[in-house]
């Protein structure tokens, strides 16, 4: 794609019309008595009929000529996916393993990400945050985090 | 008069020490996100919205709402001292804040915006308890059709004034509308768009979509960045008191900047940046050395500031009045009440008064609070702004996964914050502003009922919306409001809020 505009206008005009064909699905009605997809069909159309203007209007855009590399050139977009990865894991494994330690070690890869400190100066922080927010939100505010693998200690 | 009545009545509530107690931690908060760059009122209002659902609501709403206008107080510390607006509204702020703090004159630049921010925002409340209970009432008299064409006008007045393309605004609104309507339908109760899912009955809550769009996104974009170190001026304050000369020259701007913010504030979108710029013209343009502007006038700095809390304050109205949120922070308090099963509206203010009255007399109180807050500790907030951010990051990502479970104690959540996420970050990559999206999502349910509502009560008819007179006097600004970009000192005035939004 030429433009950033380009790539994300074709991306919208694909959504657009999945919600206008799923709206259909789930019955227009008539103007008397309208459907359950009466609404979600118009904001369908029309972020269809949008995204084509912005789709046409892009070409004569002098200003957007750089393609989708540009939006990430020189930035550290590695990192980016890396804590993305770091957080789907922790939302994965929660549960089964318990706040306690996915906290812990979700915190101890994520202090390193953009800081360059000593192991053990990251675990004491790792422990040290997990232990204050266990006690704010477990304990003050009774937010029932999971428990996990030690269920049966704690 | 009834008016004085019904604010005693508010700061009967207001002064109840759990009340006083939220409204502090409320300020405070807002002074902090203010303060520190990367993190506006709006995630922070995200995040801290789910850790309000085991607190009353009255003293939630104080919070959130100090919140909001604490950040206003705060984001000038930063502009004025490291050149870096604490969030958008500050931006213009920097222009002769930075310039006097790099004469030594930092004092009396965080003093004027102190004290200039305390008395819009004491003239924001007056107004917003004059100007509210009027409105409120006319609003009773409103029906689905006029509903309606309101929530039309609303979006489309914060799609022209949200700053950037609108075109990419009026998509996004579109889309919220349709992540609105996600989960049963109202009327037939036939799942929409749940894909199976559910978890998706529901709907899609605020809240994981808020934190996503504004609180994770923007750590992704800061990680991303390399790190550079922050140049903290180092200046010495010689008092923050301004001398006799300040205040002669601030006076004025700091009066007509209250009343513009406040007006502003009033209109859908982004009000109190929109303030700030709008202010900073109008002193520019009525002041005896304008070429002073932008090299540490004084004015410059006492008239955006008061113009954007005033602001604020001006926003609350069509939130508390017609349940119509004017801006992003609006549309998640709308969320809040709603989650505390208070609909905002024109039966608010008497259906709950604690809550109307209370949260107005708390945001008198909040800004005398702030007012000795900020003074006596900007040399805290400035050491607070060396906290690295590989240190801050993980917290903030942490207080945002704890939040998302624990609206349901299910990780879903959890995931559906994820995907919000990594959609804003690559909306503002892509320069798509997520603000449409939050109101869109928030209005699109009562849309769907009050268009359906208004067609049964007309037949199939959608000349309804053409033919009643509000509903003609609204969508007749619609449509000027669409064709207003085509005249160029708008586009242009659209373009400066837009790039100091990025």
């Amino acid at each position: 794609m030429r433009n950033t505009d380009q790539s994300s206008s074709l991306f919208w005009i694909a959504v657009g019309i999945g919600i206008a064909i799923r709206s259909i699905k789930y019955g227009l009605g008539t103007f008397h008595e309208p459907g359950p997809g009466f609404i979600t069909f118009f904001a369908g159309a029309i972020l269809t009929f949008l995204s084509l203007a912005l789709f046409f209007s892009s070409f004569s855009d002098q200003e957007k000529r750089g393609g989708l590399r540009s939006l990430w050139a020189g930035l550290e977009v590695g990192k980016v996916l890396y804590v993305i990865l770091l957080l789907v894991a922790y939302a994965l494994l929660l549960k089964s393993i318990g706040f306690l330690i996915s906290t812990f070690v979700l915190l101890s890869l994520l202090f390193r990400v953009k800081g360059n400190y000593r192991v053990r100066t990251i675990l004491f922080m790792s422990l040290l945050v997990t232990a204050v927010s266990y006690v704010i939100f477990e304990i003050w505010l009774k937010a029932q985090l999971p428990k996990g693998i030690l269920e049966r200690i704690i | 008069m009834d008016i004085f009545h019904h604010i005693f009545f508010g700061l009967g509530v207001a002064l109840q020490p759990m009340n006083l107690l939220f409204c502090f931690i409320g300020v405070l908060i807002g002074t902090l996100v203010g303060v520190l760059p990367g993190l506006g009122p709006v995630a922070a209002i995200s995040l801290l919205l789910p850790a309000t659902f085991h607190a009353p609501p009255v003293a939630s709403i104080i919070m959130l709402s100090g919140i909001y206008y604490g950040a206003m107080y705060g984001g000038s510390t930063t502009s004025i001292l490291v050149n870096i607006p604490g969030e958008a509204a500050s931006v213009v702020t920097c222009f002769d804040g930075y310039q006097m703090a790099r004469k030594g004159r930092a004092g009396p630049a965080l003093g004027i915006a102190a004290f200039g921010s305390f008395f819009a925002g004491t003239v924001g409340v007056i107004g917003l308890a004059f100007m509210a209970p009027p409105l409120a009432a006319m609003a009773l008299k409103f029906g689905p059709p006029e509903y309606f064409s309101l929530m039309v006008l609303g979006l489309t007045v914060l799609t022209f004034l949200a700053g950037g393309s609108m075109l990419k605004s009026l998509m996004m609104a579109c889309f919220g509308v349709v992540i609105g309507n996600i989960g049963l339908d109202l009327i037939t109760a036939q799942p929409r768009f749940t894909f199976g899912l559910d978890v998706l009955l529901d709907g899609v809550g605020l809240v994981p979509v808020v934190m996503g769009l504004f609180g994770i996104s923007e750590v992704f974009l800061n990680v991303e960045e390399k790190l550079s170190e922050r140049e903290i001026f180092k200046t010495e304050f010689k008092g923050l008191l301004p001398n006799l000369r300040d205040w002669k020259e601030s006076i004025w701007p700091i009066i007509r900047g209250s009343g513009l913010g406040f007006f502003l504030g009033i209109l859908p979108g982004g009000g109190a940046v929109i303030s700030s710029f709008v202010s900073y013209g109008v002193e520019k343009r009525l002041s005896k050395h304008p070429e002073e502007f932008g090299k540490g006038a004084i004015a410059g700095v006492a008239g955006p500031e008061s113009a954007n809390n005033a602001a604020t304050a001006g926003a609350f109205i069509p939130l508390l009045t017609l349940g119509l949120p004017s801006n992003a922070v609006m549309a998640i308090l709308l969320g809040a009440l709603m989650i505390y099963n208070m609909p905002p509206g024109p039966r608010l203010i008497t259906a709950h008064p604690d809550l109307f009255w209370g949260t107005i007399s708390s945001m008198y109180i909040g800004n005398a609070m702030l007012l000795v807050l900020n003074l006596p500790l900007i040399g805290v907030w400035v050491q607070i702004l060396k906290v690295p951010y590989p240190i801050l990051f993980p917290l903030i990502l942490l207080f945002c996964l704890i939040g998302a479970y624990s609206l349901n104690s299910n990780p879903v959540e959890i995931g559906l914050m994820l995907i919000f996420g990594v959609l804003g970050y690559l909306m503002k990559k892509f320069k798509f502003d997520g603000a449409p999206l939050v109101l869109a999502m928030v209005l699109g349910p009562l849309m769907d009922n009050s268009l359906r509502q208004s067609l049964l009560m007309s037949g199939g008819s959608g000349m309804i919306f053409f033919t009643r007179p509000i509903c003609l006097v609204i969508f007749g600004a619609v449509a000027i409001i669409l064709l207003l970009p085509v005249l160029p000192l708008i586009s242009r005035i659209r373009k400066t809020v837009g790039e100091a939004e990025n």
